[in-house]
């Protein structure tokens, strides 16, 4: 179904088993907005196949014609991050072009330049349409108007999960005081804050805490009351300095919580680190100024250590992987290791909350990458509402969006440079522990794999609104609800892709994954899914629809019976009434 | 000092339960007997600290070292033959006993003295369980007692003393022939679909169903009279008369005849033979058994010999390898071998192997099914190289093996029937080292790792395979207690004779084969055996009407 064809492709070299279908497809307002013939593809796994390339304002599409079965390529231009001209030309006139992508590949083009000198390469137009930000254009998000059946605007509200997690009450109420988004421009509107703390007390923390983002609650324990907040850091410089009103914020935030006379603060950063930045004015929480508080580092690198850590990850596996170091290589980047801390992390905030009936506060430097992974993780563990489909969209929405995860800064949409030293792969570490936890507790999460690769791939595409700006105000601004198109509307339109159907939703479960390196994998089907040799040789995909299908059917067979079963006992008992009633063994489900 | 009176106070109150335990405890059968035991011990469970750990009875019988628990209710055991915390006397891989105030230590064998009082006794388990009892409380004598039980009963002389023996033994004892069947309550070969390749029958509808019409089940080796490590019934080209074999089995390594082990659709054999032993022969024979191999080829194609000596490592690089990867997964410290992890499980070859093996069978598939020669698998003794690779090229042509009874009758024929030395390999008589090597293992590895790669095409899960392995360690198994058909036959003889049994119909002991998953496990238990993703035998196989193969696979090194 081609009309509502917005699945982006998960196989790079798409065989088309009917040429005829080939065609470039179209999203509505996409247009061809150049195309060559006799562009040769060097392909790293097959050699170089000629073909012709289309570019359009969202896609770049190869076609292979010198061979069958027709191999395609078809990727949104989102997922570039550099184009470029490799070398000069050849004799006969022909240029290569290099595409770098956010993805994990490269491509490289080689095509002969038109003679005419004015006329523009389809690499020219390429870069214009990649780059639409650099080039004063608005991204394909704002042009795309796919209507589907639901609208996943109205996924998150932010009233309705605070109430959802019994809030407001006693002890927590919902702070206007950042309607406007005056306190801190990062923030959402809706703040959860102890009844204790006024607002104008909440304006002299703001001024305290790096960038405005004060200690505001996340999630709330239903039974124990312990509380996950999370915050920037204090800004106690070199002086040491200290404000009363935070320490009473922080006071209030333990008292909040009868079952623990104490509470830990989490500072996700290494010491060393933490210590550093009390040159640059910010710092940690000294245990004298905060009594009955606890820190703890949790060692996790920052957002140019784990960009370098991918950047060797990358080098690693593509486009060909060397065999007899695979493992020795593999460790050589560190990337597991930093997804190990992270989860170690969570676990032990998650730990802290549900054992410990402890509150816990975590921060980073600025709040928005470590401070983010490392709540939303802990919330996965402690609620089971964020495994399903739709609470984790929620989860997405709070934690990362509505709380300023700078995603277009990070991602950097739409824009050339790609060298800029803001960008970091923080989101794809998050999913990518997400996974790993949802290889530990295959039954213990309703969604399925290709849920989390398809955030991924619309985290780069532009072709949703959803991770757009770098905050909620920022995305209120620029109107991007009303403008756009979510991803969840798409995403909850055709839910039964993205169904686990060993999805067993064990409610009041609370996960500790085991997070030595041992018990992690590399992601093999995202990071390597590129490579045709590493490639899943069976489609599982098929198979869980088939699970779920025949899941359904059973389903209903059993509610048949009970029916049956049911109504049976209605006209026995009244036929023969005083007789004996016969107990009926309940139809037990393992569904 | 206070401490230590708490705690005596806590075993006061707990002693009269522990007797009760104790009574209620049954033992796998009347076969088993308490040889040693002490009480007061102290399992350690935590490696850091001991607050976890549990005190108890340590019990060493005929089969195993078991340690009861006095605080722990009775859970509802999963295993039928082990409880929570025993350990089968053929998993106990090192016994080991210290004195920490005198800083002694010493690894206890077969008949051995001790002369320092053990304040711990470590067990080094076969399936990579290190296991610690503390004495501190325990009375000296007995806790040296039933270290020097454990040893000695973990090193039995004989293949006899294993515990199988008794086990099966005891059934034929005071029961009519018609009763006695039943071993621990479970009828051995009661509804068993696995085929176990001990007959003709068996072999004749494998022949039958791979399409091999130019081959034909061989039965000179009945009694054993030809070969001592081939089985009774086995397969051979029908273009060879039973003269002929039996002229060129003294020129095969332990008389070896070729066997037949499968034929691809195509019509290609895959065949597995042993060196010649006879220089001057060796061309003439080569090339007779070569011809016939060809002539029952419909297409008449060639014969393609794959060298395994050449291109696969040995059995002692494969038992160094899992000693290397022993000692990174349970021996070095958790915390400091995080970090090398992957570089340590590299270095350790174990995966190198793995790969090798998997890397070897594709090739030997792409010759069969693309080249549609027949291969002869070749290996100086045809009893470890060749079991893996013959069945990896089977479960990766053919759907059929993919299910659970055909993966058992896989093994069966290809492990058991064809003389891979189980009894040496797993060492259970723990005499020869260099003998060592856990081939089986490895091949289990294989499959785990195939079936990582194929989620829906096997009918069995990673469960499954973990308690396969594990059942190595459990000696009742006629699977895993002999080196070839001819041994089993002849010690299940010698111990029937030596005990006075009377065997009534049966010609020999009849030992369950590890198949017979009752014996260990409920049928609600056997569930966990089934894969929910399996697509079943057909939809898998026949994709647009060609066969699916495995040749563009890397193995997914992942850990």
């Amino acid at each position: 179904d081609r009309s509502s064809g917005t699945r982006v492709s998960d196989t790079e070299l798409r065989v088309y088993k009917d040429p005829s279908k080939g065609e470039l497809p179209l999203l509505p307002e996409e247009h061809v907005q150049d195309s060559a013939k006799d562009v040769t593809y060097i392909c790293p796994f097959i050699g170089p196949v000629r073909g012709s390339l289309s570019v359009t304002n969202y896609r770049l599409f190869f076609r292979c014609t010198d061979r069958e079965p027709v191999f395609g390529l078809d990727l949104p231009l989102g997922v570039l991050s550099r184009v470029e001209k490799i070398g000069a030309a050849t004799s006969r006139g022909d240029v290569s072009y290099g595409l770098a992508c956010k993805d994990m590949r490269n491509l490289r083009f080689v095509h002969k330049e038109p003679e005419d000198s004015l006329k523009k390469s389809v690499f020219e137009v390429l870069m214009k349409f990649a780059f639409p930000v650099s080039n004063n254009m608005s991204l394909f998000a704002f042009e795309y108007k796919q209507v589907f059946p639901e609208n996943g605007w109205k996924v998150y509200d932010p009233l309705a999960e605070y109430k959802r997690q019994g809030l407001p009450n006693e002890s927590w109420r919902i702070s206007k005081v950042n309607d406007h988004y005056e306190l801190c421009d990062s923030y959402p509107a809706a703040l959860v804050v102890p009844v204790t703390i006024t607002d104008e007390e909440l304006r002299r923390v703001s001024s305290f805490r790096a960038k405005g983002r004060i200690p505001v609650l996340s999630w709330i324990h239903p039974e124990s009351q312990a509380a996950v907040v999370r915050a920037s850091q204090p800004m106690v410089g070199q002086n040491g300095r200290r404000c009363k009103e935070d320490e009473k914020l922080l006071q209030a935030i333990m008292d909040a919580n009868a079952q623990s006379h104490k509470m830990f603060i989490f500072d996700a950063r290494p010491s060393v680190n933490a210590a550093a930045n009390k040159m640059k004015g910010g710092g940690y929480e000294s245990e004298d100024a905060y009594q009955n508080a606890e820190l703890v580092f949790l060692d996790i690198h920052n957002i140019h250590v784990m960009r370098e850590s991918l950047r060797k990850l990358k080098e690693v596996v593509y486009p060909n992987i060397e065999d007899s170091h695979w493992l020795s290589n593999l460790e050589s980047t560190h990337w597991l290791e930093h997804i190990k801390l992270i989860l170690a992390g969570a676990l032990r905030i998650a730990d802290k909350v549900e054992s410990g009936k402890t509150s816990v506060v975590v921060h980073c430097s600025d709040g928005w990458d470590r401070t983010p992974q490392l709540t939303s993780l802990a919330l996965i563990m402690l609620d089971s509402h964020y495994r399903t489909i739709r609470g984790f969209q929620i989860l997405l929405e709070k934690e990362w969006l509505s709380f300023g995860h700078r995603f277009q800064q990070r991602v950097g949409h739409g824009d050339k440079n790609h060298t800029d030293a803001d960008r970091s792969p923080i989101f794809l570490q998050f999913i990518d522990c997400v996974w790993q936890m949802t290889r530990q507790f295959p039954a213990a999460f309703e969604f399925n794999e290709y849920f989390l690769i398809t955030i991924l791939d619309h985290l780069y595409s532009c072709l949703f609104g959803t991770f757009l700006c770098n905050s909620e105000q920022q995305r209120l601004k620029e109107e991007v609800p009303k403008h756009t198109v979510s991803l969840w509307s798409f995403v909850n339109s055709q839910l039964e892709e993205f169904v686990n159907p060993l999805y067993v939703g064990y409610p009041s479960h609370v996960l500790f994954p085991t997070v030595g390196i041992r018990h992690l994998q590399l992601w093999v089907t995202y990071y390597i899914r590129w490579n045709p040799r590493m490639r899943p040789q069976e489609p599982v995909h098929q198979r869980y629809k088939e699970l779920l299908a025949k899941r359904a059917e059973l389903q209903k067979r059993v509610e048949e019976l009970q029916r049956e079963a049911a109504n049976r006992t209605a006209s026995s008992s009244s036929e023969r009434a005083g007789s004996p009633t016969r107990s009926i063994t309940p139809v037990q489900t393992f569904v | 000092v206070c401490v230590k009176k708490r705690k005596k106070q806590k075993f006061r109150t707990f002693s009269m339960h522990v007797l009760t335990l104790y009574m209620v405890k049954v033992y796998v059968s009347s076969s088993e007997i308490v040889v040693n035991e002490a009480n007061f011990v102290r399992k350690c469970i935590g490696a850091e600290s001991c607050q976890d750990d549990l005190w108890g009875k340590l019990v060493c019988t005929n089969f195993k070292v078991s340690f009861i628990a006095h605080n722990s209710l009775p859970r509802q055991c999963t295993h039928r033959l082990l409880g929570e915390h025993d350990i089968p006397l053929a998993c106990v891989e090192q016994v080991v006993t210290v004195n920490d105030v005198k800083g002694k230590q010493k690894i206890l064998g077969s008949n051995q003295k001790l002369k320092f009082n053990p304040t711990e006794l470590i067990l080094y388990c076969k399936d990579f369980r290190i296991i610690r009892f503390r004495f501190d409380e325990a009375g000296p004598e007995s806790a040296k007692k039933v270290c020097l039980a454990i040893a000695h009963y973990s090193h039995p002389a004989d293949p006899q003393l294993l515990f199988g023996f008794e086990y099966v033994g005891k059934r034929y004892h005071g029961s009519t022939a018609s009763h006695s069947n039943m071993v621990n309550g479970v009828d051995p070969g009661g509804g068993l679909q696995t085929p176990l390749f001990d007959c003709s029958s068996d072999w004749d509808r494998e022949i039958k169903r791979t399409g091999a019409s130019e081959w034909r089940v061989c039965t000179i080796n009945q009694g054993y009279f030809i070969s001592p490590s081939l089985p009774e019934f086995f397969v051979v080209p029908v273009s060879l008369a039973d003269q002929d074999l039996k002229q060129y089995a003294c020129c095969f390594y332990s008389q070896r005849i070729p066997l037949w082990c499968w034929n691809h659709s195509s019509g290609s054999a895959l065949v597995r033979m042993s060196n010649i032993s006879d220089p001057q022969q060796q061309r003439k024979v080569e090339q007779r058994i070569s011809s016939a191999i060809t002539k029952s080829h419909p297409l008449r194609s060639d014969v393609f010999k794959s060298d395994l000596d050449k291109n696969l490592p040995n059995i002692q690089d494969i038992q160094a390898a899992l000693l290397k990867l022993r000692q990174i997964c349970v021996i070095d410290s958790f915390e400091e071998s995080e970090e090398k992890w992957l570089s340590s499980l590299e270095s350790s070859r174990w995966m190198e192997y793995v790969r090798t093996f998997l890397r070897h069978a594709v090739e030997v598939v792409y010759m069969l099914e693309s080249r549609h020669v027949s291969v002869i698998l070749l290996e100086k003794e045809d009893r470890d190289l060749s079991c893996v690779i013959s069945c990896l090229v089977q479960l990766m042509c053919d759907p059929h093996c993919r299910s659970l009874h055909s993966f058992q009758g896989l093994i069966q024929k290809e492990w058991v029937m064809a003389g891979h030395r189980f009894l040496d390999r797993c060492n259970h008589l723990k005499r020869n080292d260099k003998e060592e090597s856990p081939v089986f293992l490895l091949f289990l590895d294989c499959v785990w790792q195939l079936w990582n790669q194929y989620p829906a095409a096997f009918e069995f899960t990673e469960v499954y395979l973990t308690v396969l392995g594990d059942s190595m360690w459990v000696p009742v198994f006629s699977t895993f207690l002999f080196n070839c058909p001819r041994q089993r036959a002849e010690h299940s003889r010698d111990f029937a004779s030596s005990k006075s049994i009377h065997l009534g119909q049966d010609q020999a002991l009849c030992f369950p084969p590890v198949w017979d998953w009752s014996q260990q496990f409920s049928l609600k238990d056997q569930t966990l055996f089934n894969n929910p993703l399996y697509v079943g035998k057909i939809a898998t196989c026949v994709q647009n009407g060609t066969v699916k193969t495995f040749t563009h696979r890397r193995s997914k090194v992942s850990c």
